[in-house]
């Protein structure tokens, strides 16, 4: 991702033509593995794990965060969490739409949360900054 | 059920300090207080009308859930990794 970065940042600079960014990108995605690895990786097609990797460099420090959850454990949390009474819920909810998020958390059922992390499987988060990496992603 | 909680704590200087805790002897040894904790536990369910059974069901399927868990952090020359097996 950083490799796709310094070539838009090339670009912008004028370094670069619009094509030859072009033909560089491909080429990095060319190198990459291909999706299909991923899957090929898990027997039986099911992520067991969570990951969330951060990578950061403050003052020429480098510092990671390197988290893995099993998926068992996001449901046991996820049944758990169904178990928060209404009005713990309510007191959220208002919170939230104090903090500007109006999100009725009463309106999440076990069910959706269930379906929700059946999902996560094909989930990948990338997030680029210049001195910050992060990754979310299963296996 | 989680067997092993390992940890190891990396420091700029000195020697990396490994923890080793088997976890059903700690649990067996301090199982009074297990049970103490988990009565505390109903009593708070209680007070704040959550049920009490799904309450501790949950608590020990989350319990059961924690092998595989893997926190690595690292900062610098500094590092600490817990890992639960």
């Amino acid at each position: 991702m950083n490799q796709r970065r310094d070539i838009l940042d090339m670009l912008a600079e004028g370094k670069i033509t619009p094509e030859e960014a072009e033909q560089l990108i491909a080429a990095i995605e060319r190198d990459r593995p291909p999706v299909t690895a991923i899957s090929e990786a898990r027997p039986n097609g099911k992520a067991k794990y969570l990951h969330v990797v951060v990578d950061s460099t403050e003052n020429d420090k480098p510092s990671r965060v390197n988290v893995r959850v099993p998926m068992q454990l996001l449901r046991a949390g996820v049944r758990l969490a169904a178990l928060i009474p209404p009005q713990a819920l309510a007191r959220a909810n208002a919170e939230l739409s104090r903090s500007g998020v109006p999100f009725d958390l009463t309106q999440l059922k076990p069910d959706q949360l269930e379906a929700l992390i059946e999902q996560l499987d094909e989930l990948t988060v990338d997030v680029d900054e210049p001195d910050t990496t992060v990754r979310v992603f299963c296996e | 059920m989680p067997q092993l909680l390992t940890a190891r704590v990396t420091r700029p200087q000195g020697r990396p300090i490994r923890i080793w805790v088997p976890v059903l002897p700690t649990v067996l040894v301090l199982s009074p207080l297990l049970i103490l904790a988990t009565l505390a536990a109903a009593v708070a369910c209680l007070v704040y009308h959550v049920r009490v059974v799904p309450a501790l069901g949950a608590g020990w399927r989350l319990f059961f859930a924690l092998p595989g868990t893997r926190i690595d952090i690292r900062d610098g020359r500094s590092a600490v990794l817990v890992s639960i097996w």
